[in-house]
């Protein structure tokens, strides 16, 4: 295991992302080093397959931390994301230690020195052996630096958003039998929203606020060229003005980059050389995801075919 | 540097972001990480501190663009004077050639032809005090304080040493004359940057909330005026879901759930330890909104609409119908088209003809009153003005019987109704409650109390 590496500079980081095969643009890495620096967790917004989830693995490997993830859903609560008790283990333990007890309490003379023997032991039943860490406390917990992943807040309830903010602001959380747990080492988290309802102000404030948007033409290519690296330099410039073309459609789900790559992957796998509108019209389901998008598109194969080519 | 930033702030403040002291602590903080040598990078590290959704960011972009005009980011290492305009772009007031013999006479004529940049802003900033930049209001009194001061700074001595030295016979003097017609044109640019600046900073918040208050109060057939009128109504759209998506489950304490506390205890084998409450999950109100599109009451079901358009958050289903001598379902066009393609389509089909209510209760019975469930809350938006027809009130009780509540807005004053043609008096019986709606304050007022009380 080679040794953490820690981000001087944004210059280093955008490189460092790219050996690990993510390639951002300046606002990207501008916002990581700044995460970095600050310590402070990153909201990422944007529309699906943009990449949002993959910056969090992305920084997981640059800087060699472990990445934790917690997804979010509706009905999610602290038994799921923070801690549970191990019932099993408590029950089992009463169960194995009733002799013991026997042997504790013979002798005792009446409720009240019963209870006072008891006592002596404290809350052995609810100390950290029969705790049972989730997502979030493990990631408090960890010795080495840890990046923790909380995916699509969005799908969360309100509540478990206010509960978040302890978590956010001061890297610690309390739990009621217990006390309060601070981070070991603070943990570098990500937010990401897809934005399907309006987040609180509180946890915004708490955040940094990353937008990313589709990628720009250059961008998509270099993108493009480090994961699907067989692809002929010609197809690749095909491909990425074609789907820059389609997303200035009116789709219903425009094609992000996550789709660009399995579409370069399909055409890799037929051995095509070049776009032709047959080829488009049969892969065409790799790209978009609704019948309605598919049949628009073929419609304007013809013009959309005529643009790429004079450009 | 932190003047500048806490200008900067409250710049954006007045522009619409929401930021935050702990925000602005954060964006000091950027600043002292990434350092003010980068443009293009400062601009990221503060949009990212600042500006939280992305509407947000789009004005931090213009707003930033706007106060750091020039590259003047050396004025964040000079703490000692007040409000100097950037030094790099006062370099270009200087005249680099050499004077050709002739020597400017008025003051302001010696201070932009020979003096230092930093001179220049000095005076500047003297001017803009001399002249109360700082209580500029609105975007008209921009030039009117621009004028002001190059007043303060001596402009009429420097015009008329311009207009003797254009006319003198001397060309050296011509020379000069030239020479300053040039250094008072740029002198009139420095000026109307720093008033566009002080406007930003004092001016643009106060008078966007004006401008706010009067369109809320504005009748809205004359609405249309204003351009930014929708982002407003998005903007109270937005408020009305924030307060209104909180409470999705109402918790009915001191009602046991007994198969829930059984369920979570079966890991205490079964001994009672956590009890579980009943809850009741809040249904979103469905919706449909059967509006008049004829004549000017169309502008209220343009308004009605696309507030009900802006709250899919909070509302499960909205189905629009349309009506003016026959009534048809609009929904597909609205979900489908922007809102003003859709109800320019609603007006080319339906606009004009004479309103019959009666016949269009008749086709929205017959379409779908057997859709109006208990859970179904119906909006009828018009003027119940029925050209002396027959207003069919059987129909709109059938309606009212069969829907959680039947609301009816109605573009007139409460005076008014039941004058001349107007039906309103009969229908209003079958009406859960009716309301007058002038307004977009009275549109929110009512959508507030729709969400309130159909849940």
């Amino acid at each position: 295991m080679t040794t953490p590496t820690h981000p001087i500079s944004v210059d280093q980081i955008q490189a460092g992302f790219a050996q690990s095969g993510y390639i951002c643009n300046d606002d990207i890495a501008m916002t990581m080093f700044l995460a970095y620096q600050l310590e402070k967790p990153v909201l990422v917004e944007g529309p699906p397959g943009v990449g949002k989830t993959e910056l969090a693995k992305a920084t997981a490997h640059y800087l060699n931390y472990e990445l934790i993830r917690l997804q979010c859903y509706e009905g999610l609560d602290e038994a799921k994301a923070l801690y549970e008790w191990k019932y099993g283990k408590q029950l089992l333990y009463t169960q194995v230690l009733k002799d013991k007890l026997g042997d504790l309490l013979k002798g005792a003379h009446g409720l009240a020195e019963s209870i006072d023997r008891l006592h002596e032991f404290g809350d052995i039943f609810y100390s950290e052996q029969f705790l049972e860490p989730r997502p979030l406390l493990q990631a408090l917990q960890a010795e080495q630096g840890t990046v923790l992943l909380i995916d699509e807040i969005d799908k969360a309830d309100h509540e478990f958003e206010s509960f978040l903010l302890e978590m956010l602001s001061d890297y610690q959380i309390s739990i009621p039998e217990i006390g309060t747990i601070k981070a070991r080492r603070h943990p570098i988290v990500f937010l990401t929203s897809n934005n399907t309802r309006e987040l609180s102000d509180a946890l915004k404030r708490r955040c940094l606020h990353l937008y990313i948007p589709f990628p720009d033409a250059a961008l998509e290519r270099s993108i493009i060229q480090t994961r699907v690296p067989g692809i002929s330099a010609e197809l690749q410039a095909q491909l990425v003005g074609f789907v820059q073309e389609i997303r200035k459609l009116d789709l219903k789900k425009q094609p992000a980059i996550s789709e660009t790559i399995d579409w370069a992957r399909t055409l890799l796998l037929l051995h095509a050389e070049a776009l032709t509108p047959e080829l488009v019209e049969s892969t065409l389901n790799v790209l978009l995801k609704h019948e309605e998008d598919i049949s628009n598109v073929k419609d304007d194969l013809r013009t959309l075919f005529n643009t790429l080519l004079k450009r | 540097m932190d003047r500048v930033m806490v200008d900067f702030v409250k710049a954006l403040r007045g522009n619409g972001v929401r930021i935050a002291t702990s925000e602005t602590l954060d964006a000091m903080h950027a600043l002292q990480a990434v350092g003010y040598r980068d443009r293009r990078r400062l601009k990221t590290a503060l949009g990212v501190t600042l500006a939280k959704t992305e509407e947000e960011k789009s004005r931090f972009d213009a707003c930033f663009d706007q106060f750091f005009q020039f590259n003047d980011f050396e004025q964040f290492e000079d703490n000692q004077k007040p409000e100097p305009p950037p030094a790099s772009l006062l370099q270009s007031l200087l005249n680099p050639t050499p004077q050709p013999g002739a020597e400017p006479q008025s003051e302001l004529g010696q201070l932009l032809l020979q003096g230092s940049p930093q001179d220049i802003a000095q005076s500047m900033a003297q001017a803009a005090s001399a002249a109360n930049v700082r209580d500029i209001r609105v975007i008209t009194q921009k030039g009117l304080y621009g004028r002001r001061m190059m007043m303060a700074m001596g402009l009429e001595a420097l015009e008329q040493e311009m207009w003797a030295a254009e006319t003198a016979e001397d060309p050296s003097q011509a020379a000069l004359g030239q020479q300053l017609r040039q250094a008072r044109e740029r002198l009139r640019e420095e000026v109307k940057h720093y008033v566009e600046r002080q406007y930003l900073l004092q001016a643009s918040g106060d008078s966007r909330a004006l401008r706010e208050s009067v369109m809320r109060e504005t009748r809205l057939e004359n609405l249309r005026e204003f351009k930014d009128v929708q982002s407003l109504v998005r903007k109270l759209a937005k408020r009305l879901v924030a307060t209104h998506s909180r409470r999705r489950k109402v918790y009915q304490r001191g009602k046991l759930d007994v198969r829930s506390t059984i369920r979570h205890n079966i890991p205490y084998s079964g001994v009672l330890l956590e009890t579980h409450w009943k809850t009741k999950r809040v249904d979103k109100p469905k919706v449909m909104a059967i509006c008049d599109v004829s004549g000017s009451v169309s502008q209220y079901s343009r308004f009605l609409l696309m507030f009900l358009y802006s709250l899919t958050e909070v509302i499960s289903n909205v189905r629009a119908f349309a009506f003016s001598s026959d009534l048809m379902e609009v929904t597909d066009w609205f979900e489908r088209e922007n809102l003003d393609t859709a109800i320019d389509l609603t007006l080319d089909r339906l606009g004009g003809g004479s309103t019959d209510y009666g016949r269009s209760l008749d086709t929205f019975t017959t379409l779908c009153l057997n859709q109006v469930d208990h859970r179904t809350t119906v909006i009828m938006l018009g003027d119940a003005r029925n050209n002396y027809g027959d207003p069919r009130t059987d129909l709109l009780q059938a309606v009212h019987n069969r829907a959680r509540q039947l609301i009816w807005l109605n573009p007139e004053s409460r005076l008014r109704w039941g004058s001349g043609d107007s039906e309103m008096k009969r229908y209003q019986p079958y009406c859960t409650w009716a309301e007058p709606c002038q307004s977009l304050n009275q549109l929110e007022r009512f959508i507030s109390n729709l969400l309130r009380y159909s849940q």
